[in-house]
């Protein structure tokens, strides 16, 4: 794949944008294909069927429409030549995974998402004079929108030490940066026993008012319905071209497009909550402008309300995060040298976590000749995607949301995030990570540790069954549901995050096990589960082999606790689906037998029946892909899983199709029939009568509606009959006839429920098995 | 709890197949089936050859025991010494929870219990005896389907029998 086809900044370059051009093309590879095709689909002549939706609109789709790997758009760029990602088959089965060989380089790439998603949170808090400056450059959200991008991809590399000393550079770092004191999730109190996962919340009453699931965090509904929109806006799209979808083939390196998306807004705004400290900050960028007329004073008002004002986070986060002072300098309405001054005696006064932004205060449009269209978030959360979707659906006169910033803003901004990063963060984190090794986390190892344990357990909770939950004197575990932050647990939580952060999956692992059962004898059943979570999660990340035993030992019961107790013991249906659809990704990339208990988690998750119709039909096409990375051995690949993955797809196309989305129908439903005839047998599933009927029952609706939908069905039609003619090319081969292929649904075989083959008979074969039959009276 | 059985060839073609319900604990010998599964029996059952041709060669049984799982549907395997598979879907009427420590002996409720595997296993042998004499049919060509209602009588005594 060449990446210079992704690289002109607008899209529209030299790429072929006649539908001509684009039909010839559909031999080639899915991902081309989009790319060659979208750039025709904004260009004003081709819009007459289109849905309501604007043009302008489309730059929200972009991340579904363009290929994952085109992010032509980064702020940073792409590194010219990219590794291609270890093949599945290329790596021995039960391999670890190779972290250090870019295995997770690709950006949909669902372990890339993992070490995305899981990283620093930095929190923007900023002075009303800042926030003044940003409206006027454009950034109505303040200095948070527009650092944002930035914050995706730390430019250059970032150098880590381990708990063990030992250095690692990391080329793709990022931290995200977030406003400050927004997400908070607040825990509930605990109550005895049980609760069902549709009992109301008792606190943010005010908030669950329109929807019940608000003030939880993420919902499942809103990630859905940011898909949905995506995909019926490709459906929209697709419809008003003479593009064929049918050669979308199965990618087992590629997750499609939607699927990453799901993930990625499954991950992306982690809310503020006690039991998991990821998205609590690990610094707070307090910002003021060079127009405050009292720079010093302001710094401290910021730093106060951030620490004890009533905007300070609630007792459960550690308050003692980074402070990192910034200002920023507006370079055409205020003296430099001035700003340089007061940024001396803010080194002087506040320490050196201090930097000078120099930006621009005009606003950059596309037409100005050093601008730079700043990309939209990657890592937004889907509550607020999908606020902007409805707004350009809402509103006529929707204009595009891409907002341009000059060059030089673009370079300061990097040079500034870059510091922080390997300055001023990094550093702190590495430090904090030692010192509660040190202090905390090694007094609980090794027998000493375990004997601490044992007298907590056995000495102060002697009968810890009846006591009520948070009054037995032992545990930390608060009776409002949570530990506060100075609690030993709490920062061995902490810690453990920041090593799983910082990518010290080792420490982490071990951290989150002793965790485990600290949580397990104290009934804090949302932190066993989340702490289960990550142990499971950075065993798996490990770079190391795991035999089948120790597989199902640690990593099995480690979901199984995980999932049991979100689900069941906290009605916490978005733990539970964001710990097996992660440990269901990272199973898969280890192949061999691993790939089984993949699939398993996929079922699982199927059945807990937590997904709505979107993800149910994603997980299905997954775990297609899923077994499909199986490979078998020697000539017929025996112990391949290919029947399954072929089965799989077909439940994919009808979960697709009874959505309307029949894109993604034809997509799983050519999948199904590809791996079907491409096993051994050459008879596929066609032998057995109902399902090769639903099969072509699912194509005829396909056409149907494809046809109605098209308006040039020429591509569709002849896609169509090259698939039936190939399938009776196979028939013929073999020297059968079978009548299904005219005959269409299970009509044929309706009435005779016994012996539904003798629909079929071929006049030869009765003759023949009716002397057969003879024989055996 | 239904029983879908299946027998598949050497190129993926089924040669028999027979729907029926349990007979004992006074089950009427009738599948209950929905009109849903009719097809996806058969998915199911063609799918679950991906794992009968790698415990195949495990060891040197010809009963290979309930091979694979698809939600509620449990599928147990025979296979012959002519590479012919005889394929049990059972499904139980209720949701069986994996966690369950109370073991029922009723070979209905636990699909996987020492009981219910016995009871297949007859069932498998008395078809499989069946099987070898039907296809010792001097007309009888490898792969072909058998339509013999004999055929078809025995299996269905034999499920009345032991399932």
């Amino acid at each position: 794949m060449p990446p210079s086809d992704y690289d002109s900044q607008d899209g529209s370059g030299s790429l072929p944008a006649s539908p001509v051009a684009a039909s010839i093309s559909r031999v080639q590879k899915a991902r081309h294909t989009l790319n060659d095709v979208s750039p025709s689909l904004f260009r004003s002549e081709f819009s007459l069927p289109y849905r309501r939706s604007h043009p302008s609109a489309a730059s929200l789709y972009a991340s579904t429409l363009s290929p994952p790997a085109s992010r032509s758009q980064s702020p940073v760029g792409r590194p010219p030549s990219r590794i291609a990602a270890g093949s599945i088959f290329g790596a021995a089965p039960n391999n670890g995974l190779a972290l250090a060989s870019g295995a997770g380089d690709t950006p949909g790439d669902p372990l890339n998402l993992i070490l995305r998603a899981f990283v620093p949170h930095v929190a923007v808090y900023t002075s009303e004079d800042t926030d003044i400056l940003l409206k006027e450059k454009g950034f109505n959200r303040g200095l948070w929108e527009l650092l944002r991008p930035f914050g995706e991809r730390v430019q250059g590399k970032v150098i880590i030490r381990d708990s063990n000393g030992s250095s690692r550079t990391y080329e793709d770092y990022s931290i995200h940066f977030v406003r400050f004191g927004e997400g908070i999730v607040h825990p509930e109190p605990v109550t005895a026993g049980l609760r069902p996962a549709s009992t109301p919340r008792t606190n943010g009453a005010s908030e669950k008012s329109s929807d019940p699931r608000r003030g939880q965090g993420i919902a499942i509904s809103d990630v859905e319905a940011v898909v949905d929109r995506h995909l019926s806006y490709a459906e929209g799209s697709f419809f008003s071209l003479a593009h064929s979808p049918a050669n979308n083939g199965l990618d087992i390196d590629v997750p499609s497009p939607y699927y990453a998306l799901y993930l990625r807004r499954l991950l992306s705004g982690l809310p503020l909550a006690p039991h998991e400290t990821f998205a609590h900050p690990v610094a707070c960028v307090i910002a003021i402008s060079s127009r405050n007329p009292t720079p010093i004073e302001t710094l401290r008002r910021l730093y106060t309300e951030s620490s004890t004002g009533d905007r300070r986070l609630p007792n459960w986060v550690d308050a003692e995060f980074l402070r990192y002072y910034v200002l920023v300098h507006e370079e055409e309405r205020d003296d430099i040298t001035r700003s340089m001054s007061l940024f001396d005696q803010m080194k002087r006064s506040l320490g050196l976590h201090c930097h000078l932004l120099r930006i621009r205060g005009t606003q950059s449009v596309a037409t100005d000749d050093d601008s730079i269209p700043l990309p939209r978030s990657e890592w937004m959360s889907a509550a607020e995607e999908l606020a902007d979707l409805r707004r350009s659906e809402d509103q006529e006169d929707f204009e595009d949301p891409t907002r341009y910033i000059f060059e030089s803003d673009a370079t300061a901004i990097r040079t500034f995030i870059r510091e922080m990063v390997t300055q001023s963060i990094i550093p702190t984190m590495e430090r904090h990570v030692s010192v509660w090794n040190d202090q905390v986390a090694s007094r609980r190892r090794g027998l000493a540790g375990r004997f601490v344990g044992l007298t907590k357990r056995w000495g102060f909770g002697s009968n810890p069954r009846s006591s009520v939950l948070g009054q037995s004197s032992g545990s930390n575990y608060d009776s409002l549901g949570f530990y506060r932050q100075d609690a030993a647990e709490a920062i061995m939580r902490k810690l453990a995050d920041y090593a799983f952060m910082l990518r010290d999956w080792k420490l982490a692992h071990s951290t989150y096990e002793l965790l485990r059962t600290d949580f397990n004898n104290d009934k804090a059943w949302k932190y066993h589960a989340a702490a289960s979570e990550m142990s499971a999660i950075s065993l798996l990340i490990m770079p190391q082999n795991l035999s089948a035993r120790s597989r199902a030992e640690t990593i099995d019961t480690a979901f199984e606790a995980a999932f049991y107790s979100y689900i069941t013991r906290c009605g916490a249906p978005y733990g539970a689906l964001r710990c097996l659809a992660l440990g269901m990704e990272l199973l898969r990339l280890r192949g061999g037998s691993s790939v089984d208990s993949a699939a398993k988690w996929g079922i699982r998750l199927l059945e807990s029946k937590i997904l709505g119709p979107i993800g149910d039909a994603l997980i299905k096409e997954r775990l297609a892909v899923c077994y499909a990375s199986k490979q078998g051995m020697g000539t017929h690949l025996w112990g391949g899983r290919r029947r399954k993955s072929a089965l799989w797809s077909a439940l994919g196309a009808e979960a697709w199709v009874v959505q309307s989305k029949y894109i993604q129908a034809q997509r799983c439903l050519n999948e199904a029939r590809k791996t079907y005839s491409d096993l051994p047998s050459g008879n596929g599933i066609d032998k057995f009568n109902y399902a090769s009927a639903f099969l072509l029952g699912i194509g005829k609706q396909l056409n149907e509606n494809l046809e109605s939908g098209g308006r040039d069905d020429d591509a569709d039609s002849g896609d169509e009959s090259d698939v039936v003619d190939e399938e009776s090319e196979a028939l013929d081969m073999r020297g059968r006839r079978i009548s299904t292929l005219g005959v269409p649904g299970g009509a044929t075989g309706a009435g005779l429920e016994t012996a539904p083959l003798k629909a079929q008979l071929d006049a030869s074969e009765e003759q023949d098995t009716g002397e057969a039959k003879d024989d055996f009276g | 709890m239904s029983y879908y059985f299946a027998i598949v060839g050497t190129q993926d073609n089924p040669l028999f197949e027979y729907e029926f319900g349990t007979s004992k604990q006074g089950g009427d010998g009738l599948p209950h089936f929905s009109e849903q599964a009719r097809h996806m029996n058969q998915f199911i059952v063609h799918s679950s050859l991906d794992i009968v041709e790698e415990v195949q060669w495990g060891g040197g049984q010809m009963y290979l025991k309930c091979v694979d799982k698809f939600f509620n549907n449990y599928v147990s395997c025979f296979i012959t010494g002519g590479n012919v598979k005889f394929l049990l879907l059972h499904q139980p009427t209720m949701p069986v929870s994996t966690t369950s420590t109370r073991s029922s002996t009723s070979i209905g409720a636990n699909p996987t219990s020492p009981q219910t595997e016995e009871a297949i296993k007859n069932f498998m042998l008395e078809v499989y005896e069946n099987w070898v004499k039907a296809i010792m049919s001097p007309f009888y060509r490898v792969n072909m389907e058998v339509r013999s209602p004999v055929f078809r009588q025995r299996v269905a005594a034999a499920g009345r029998k032991y399932l």
